[in-house]
């Protein structure tokens, strides 16, 4: 088990899990706010292929959360507008 | 960095896998290349965790086994995380650009696979509404179930793994909703029948579903989502739907999770970059055209460029391997014998047609729609914006009406909604094969292009 945190809140996973589902794990669905409507989204295609699942890693916005290997204290934010 | 290889393959995928094999069996030396840290594609996708229960695949042996001779094949490198984000021909040669430099190569097998259909309706972005092939990907890849209430749907085979998957690994499946009528398989009973192995495997899976009292429900198809306070997925709306997908009457299931899926799309954006010919299949999707060798045809003769595997033609993992194993022993100039290859290939593209038949898509879907329903995800563009683009502002296709309401020109680059936009606007072949040409295959930060000296 590693730990990672989501919007400030410490989180468990397994090493090998995307960050999509390792905040699925913890019923964490929403990955980003939509730029015009400010609606929530998360993942679509769970492959890389659709960029609904864009999330802040380690401060870098527009990361793919279902292809992106969580990894031991990485710090995930949910990503507004985009 | 520039890399040069006798012959390159993109796509570790069944398709991919079997041509770095018979390629590097043949006595070439082959990259294999993948944008995923691991090796496997769709159908393999594994954690990577050795002590990880693998009968969340079927046939993993078959994989594992192919997988680990690659690895151990001194002929093959394998570049993973490896994206390719541009193709192009230059001196006569096909450079493939990825984050830290080019690979460069005169013998290319594109297999790069396929993403699942999906069709669009209200409330289609809530998070909870997924693709099929994500909740397989989040089970397969992490051993995450999706939800605690979970909806299969949309039509075709997969949906069974999907479902069976799910159900057998503690995860509650509510409903498999299929569009398809119960018995949509039996005029095609005779030619099913060629295919016994699919058969017994299909069979496997529903004798799964039944133990784990999954309910079926055939001639129905999630039409729209609702979403709770929180924006989260709550319940959808379920139709009984007709033969042309006009609805019926309606009734509604409390779910956190529909998983739908409506068959798959090639991602063939590799070809069209290299300007390889494309052509629209019997199912309407976009694919790469390939002679009896699976070569691609380019006005670049003196290239060799060939493609195996989903993005020839949807027909699923046992097509994928013949094709790559053709196209690596093509690649190769190998003098071997093909036509056993050949007759397995002829089976198995006239199986995948057969399941065409028995899981056709119909039109009625676009009566699902609202005015509000979002036919672009990506850059949120309404149904309504499409369709005043294309009636009031007189954009006569798809791409004045993409340019005027910016769909399809978001992050996805119109992976998920061309193929809709194409249906709502009756556009003729040629507008769909222009519809799937994205001159940068993957999106890549500016600080990337910098690195690469091309800013
Ligand atoms: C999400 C999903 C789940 C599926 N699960 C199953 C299943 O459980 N059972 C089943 O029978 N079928 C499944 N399928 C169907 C699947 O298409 C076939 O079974 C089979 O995997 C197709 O083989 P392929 O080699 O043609 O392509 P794939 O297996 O899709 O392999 C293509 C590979 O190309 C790589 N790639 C694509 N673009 C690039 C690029 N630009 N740069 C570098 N690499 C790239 C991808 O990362 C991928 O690994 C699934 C499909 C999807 C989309
Ligand atoms: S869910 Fe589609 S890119 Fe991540």
């Amino acid at each position: 088990m590693i730990t990672f945190t989501f919007n400030g809140v410490e989180l468990t996973a397994r090493e090998g899990q995307s960050v999509a589902a390792a905040l699925i794990a913890h019923n964490e669905r929403i990955t980003r706010l939509t730029r015009a409507a400010g609606k929530p989204r998360g993942i679509f295609c769970g492959i890389g292929v659709c960029f609904d699942c864009l999330i802040i890693i380690d401060g870098q916005p527009n990361q793919r959360s279902c292809i992106t290997e969580v990894k031991a204290g990485m710090v995930v934010a949910v990503q507004d507008g985009a | 960095m520039e890399l040069r290889h006798q012959v390159i393959v993109i796509g570790g995928g069944p398709a991919g896998l079997n041509a770095a094999k018979y390629a590097a069996n043949a006595g070439c030396n082959v990259a294999l290349l993948d944008s995923a840290p691991r090796l496997g594609g769709q159908y393999w996708r594994h954690t990577g965790i050795e002590s990880d229960d693998q009968s969340r695949h079927h046939n993993f042996d078959q994989g594992s086994l192919l997988m680990d001779a690659i690895i151990a094949n001194p002929r093959i490198t394998i570049y993973p995380n490896t994206t390719i984000w541009s193709a192009s021909v230059i001196n006569g040669e096909v450079v493939l650009r990825y984050k830290d430099g080019a690979f460069i190569t005169s013998r290319l097998i594109l297999a790069t696979g396929a993403y699942d259909r999906s069709l669009p309706f209200p409330g289609w972005d809530i998070p909870g509404v997924m693709t099929a092939g994500a909740a397989q990907s989040l089970l397969k890849g992490s051993g995450v179930i999706a939800g605690k209430r979970i909806v299969v749907a949309g039509s075709g085979p997969f949906l069974l793994p999907v479902a069976a998957g799910l159900s057998s690994h503690g995860g509650k499946v509510v409903g498999l909703i299929e569009a398809a009528g119960k018995f949509a398989w039996l005029p095609e009973i005779l030619s099913l029948l060629q295919n016994p192995a699919k058969i017994s495997e299909g069979l496997g899976y529903l004798l799964t579903l039944r133990k784990a009292k999954v309910e079926m429900r055939f001639k129905q198809a999630v039409i729209s989502a609702h979403a709770d306070s929180d924006g989260l997925l709550e319940s959808i709306t379920v139709a009984n739907i007709d033969a042309e997908f006009h609805i019926t009457s309606t009734y509604s299931i409390n779910c956190d999770v529909a998983a739908i899926g409506w068959g798959f799309t090639p991602d063939t954006s590799m070809a069209g970059a290299l300007g390889l010919k494309e052509e629209v299949a019997a199912d309407g999707s976009v694919v790469v055209a390939v002679d009896e060798n699976q070569r691609a045809s380019s006005a670049h003769s003196e290239l060799h460029i060939f493609a195996a595997g989903e993005i020839t033609g949807i027909g699923g993992s046992a097509l994928s391997l013949a094709e790559g194993a053709i196209a690596g022993l093509a690649a190769a100039d190998s003098r071997t014998n093909l036509r056993d290859l050949k007759k397995i290939r002829r089976k198995a593209r006239r199986f995948a047609l057969t399941l065409q038949r028995v899981y056709p898509i119909a039109l009625g879907w676009k009566s699902w729609l609202t005015p509000e329903t979002i036919i672009c995800r990506c850059e949120e563009v309404t149904h309504a914006a499409i369709q005043s683009a294309f009636t009031e502002l007189d954009a006569d296709d798809a791409r004045s009406a993409k340019l005027m309401t910016r769909c399809g020109m978001g992050m996805c680059q119109g992976r998920i909604c061309s193929r809709n936009v194409a249906d709502l606007l009756d556009s003729p072949d040629a507008d769909r094969i222009k519809g799937v040409y994205r001159p940068i295959i993957s999106p890549i930060t500016l600080g990337e292009l910098a690195q690469d000296g091309l800013l």
